[in-house]
């Protein structure tokens, strides 16, 4: 058996309000395996995106234990923290995120600049991630020139291109209409069968629940429900 | 290297805001070199104007001598001694006689100095050639500034009146022979020049001499009773009003830079807030805070190479027109008790340019930074939120 890519035990995060203190996660306990195509579901204010953000290693817990990919998020350094996200961590935002001077090509190179590539190996793999996500028309266009489930789509290639192990997506079709956030899901659903990375989605959205193999009811920055989600094939 | 490119890409895409900063900038660079140019040159020229009519290689002086003190000169004469004698005949030096006097051209009283110099010398560029006529009476040179002040011309007759050494006043009329053009005021303001033979008759102070001016090829050292004056001395008051031009002009151009900078900074404290959210998206892609601290470091100081580069464009062609037409100066300025000439001709030195870039780079980069360095205090998570778009 593989360990677990996402392994939290006991987590509090407490954020400081004034002179108090808010709770936003609760002695939450999770598993997520290499993978698997789940998501984080509950009210505003359930902390899903807290949650994410910790196993982002962008912020730390209070108390409890984060590993991903067996590493301790609470004892990384700022250095290893921007590694282990560099190299094995992709987020998808709810509003893109694109950076507007860039092209979509040097938007989608751009985490690979981080990395030691040579300029041929990045035009592949950017070229490639692009195809994945059906944007390879679109290479030199701006951000500013793309519709939004466009813009998605190149943070999604953003986000593929490096093939990390681990998919962070916060709300990613809050934005999109109806046909926009299929086609975006459609297109994660894909790359977690061909490349087995591991999603973890935030979302309220049904029609992103309906592609989901397992969903996390969180409330109160607890966990309510855990529940496998069985797929009718027909 | 990717800081560099990351940093051009967007300082380019901000567009407007960016040329706007560059071009002041730019400016403050091209009024810093114009500047030093033309104090460099100044200088330069003044120094040139100074050595070649007043001061020579540096000067042997009467103890008595004080040249702020025309009291002095009553003492400060001897007579040349053996050694020195032999150095003039040399002619490693080359003797000046002064003496106070009092010229009355056209009916009015004026205070002058006599200076008797000798018609041969070569060693200063004053045209005392012109002091070699023999036409029985006694010749002078004044410069253009004294011409004008007593409104006298090349053939004009004065009285002019001294005491001997015993104290005794006497009177001749002079014939002013040549009236030159120097650069340099103190050779010109209340000077006539006459034979120092002449000089040392009307005065009785046979074979003696108030200074020695030495050729470049002397260098002066104490002689017999005589007072070696070298150009650290002679060019101190020189010097002082050069360092405090230097001083006023630079107050013209840190202002200058200051504007420049103050624009780069206002930029960078809105870049910092403004784009919080891709701040955020640099960290979530896998860069430490230190490296967007870096990011934005160096963009803000990418505004001093692009201001570089748009300074050269139209830098280096009107500052070479300079060098070659010189710049006007205005008559007033040789009022200021230094050599000018009627234009400068500006130097740019190699150390000059160099500084003044680095000047500009280095405050440019300073300015980025502190405005940059508050992402490192941000949260990521915070930054992503990016209160503000
Ligand atoms: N930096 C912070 N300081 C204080 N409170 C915070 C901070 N970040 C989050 N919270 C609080 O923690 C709780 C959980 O927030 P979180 O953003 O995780 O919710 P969410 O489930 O993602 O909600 P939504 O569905 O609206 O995005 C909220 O009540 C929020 O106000
Ligand atoms: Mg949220």
């Amino acid at each position: 058996m593989e360990k677990p890519i996402v392994q939290i035990d006991n987590l509090t995060k407490r954020f400081p309000v004034g002179n108090s203190e808010f709770t936003a996660l609760s002695h939450l306990s999770l598993t997520i395996d290499k993978g698997e195509f789940m998501g984080l579901v509950g009210p505003s204010g359930s902390g899903k995106t807290t949650l994410l953000n910790i196993i982002g290693s962008l912020d730390t817990p209070t108390e409890g234990s984060v590993e991903v990919m067996g590493q301790s998020i609470a004892t990384l350094t700022h250095k290893q923290a921007a590694i282990l996200r560099n190299y094995h961590i992709g987020f998808i935002f709810q509003s893109y995120n694109l950076l507007p001077v860039y092209t979509v090509f040097e938007n989608v190179e751009f985490a690979l600049l981080l990395q030691n590539l040579s300029a041929d190996e990045r035009k592949k793999w950017v070229m490639q991630a692009l195809e994945w996500v059906g944007l390879t028309d679109k290479a030199k266009s701006k951000p500013s020139q793309l519709s939004g489930g466009e813009s998605q789509r190149v943070s999604i290639a953003r986000a593929m291109v490096k093939r990390p192990q681990l998919v962070l997506a916060d709300e990613p079709s809050a934005n999109l209409d109806a046909r926009n956030s299929h086609h975006i899901v459609q297109t994660m659903k894909k790359l977690n069968k061909e490349l087995h990375t591991t999603f973890i989605f935030s979302t309220h959205d049904e029609k992103v629940m309906q592609y989901l193999d397992r969903i996390v009811s969180l409330k109160d920055g607890m966990v309510e429900k855990d529940e496998a989600v069985l797929h009718i094939q027909n | 290297m990717l800081a560099i490119q990351l940093a051009i890409k967007n300082l380019l895409g901000a567009g407007l805001r960016t040329w706007l900063n560059v071009a002041v900038l730019s400016f403050a660079f091209v009024v810093i070199v114009f500047y030093n140019g033309m104090l460099d040159g100044w200088n330069r020229q003044a120094l040139k104007d100074t050595r070649e009519w007043e001061v020579g290689n540096g000067q042997l002086w009467h103890p008595a001598y004080d040249r702020y003190d025309p009291f002095s000169l009553q003492e400060a004469h001897a007579p040349l001694s053996g050694e020195v004698v032999s150095l003039v005949q040399r002619k490693q030096l080359t003797p000046v006689l002064i003496t106070q006097a009092s010229a009355y051209p056209k009916g009015r009283m004026i205070n002058i100095v006599l200076k008797g110099i000798d018609p041969d010398q070569q060693m200063l560029k004053l045209p005392t050639s012109l002091l070699k006529e023999d036409s029985g009476e006694i010749p002078a040179l004044i410069g253009k500034r004294m011409a004008q002040s007593a409104r006298l011309k090349t053939g004009d007759k004065v009285l002019v009146r001294w005491r001997d050494k015993n104290g005794t006043f006497d009177a001749r009329e002079i014939h002013i022979a040549g009236v030159f053009d120097a650069n340099v005021p103190s050779v010109d303001n209340g000077q006539f020049w006459i034979p120092l033979g002449n000089l040392q008759q009307m005065t009785g102070m046979e074979n003696e001499a108030t200074l020695l001016v030495a050729a470049n090829t002397h260098t002066v050292q104490k002689t017999g009773i005589w007072e070696a004056r070298d150009l650290d001395f002679l060019l101190k008051e020189f010097n002082e009003i050069m360092d405090s031009k230097k001083g006023s002009s630079k107050v013209i151009y840190f202002l200058l830079l200051a504007i420049a900078l103050l624009a780069i900074f206002d930029t960078q404290v809105l870049s910092v807030f403004r784009r919080q959210k891709e701040i955020g998206t640099y960290i979530a892609l896998g860069m430490t805070r230190a490296e967007v601290v870096r990011i934005f470091t160096v963009e803000g100081s990418a505004h001093s190479f692009l201001a570089l580069l748009l300074g050269a464009l139209y830098g280096i062609p009107f500052l070479a027109y300079l060098a070659k037409t010189g710049i006007p100066m205005p008559k007033s300025a040789g009022e200021a008790g230094i050599a000018i000439s009627d234009s400068i001709i500006p130097v740019y030195s190699a150390g000059m340019v160099v500084t003044t870039i680095l000047l500009v780079v280095i405050t440019a980069t300073v300015v980025s930074y502190f405005p940059a360095r508050r992402i490192s205090s941000m949260k990521p998570t915070e930054a992503l939120k990016g209160k503000i778009q």
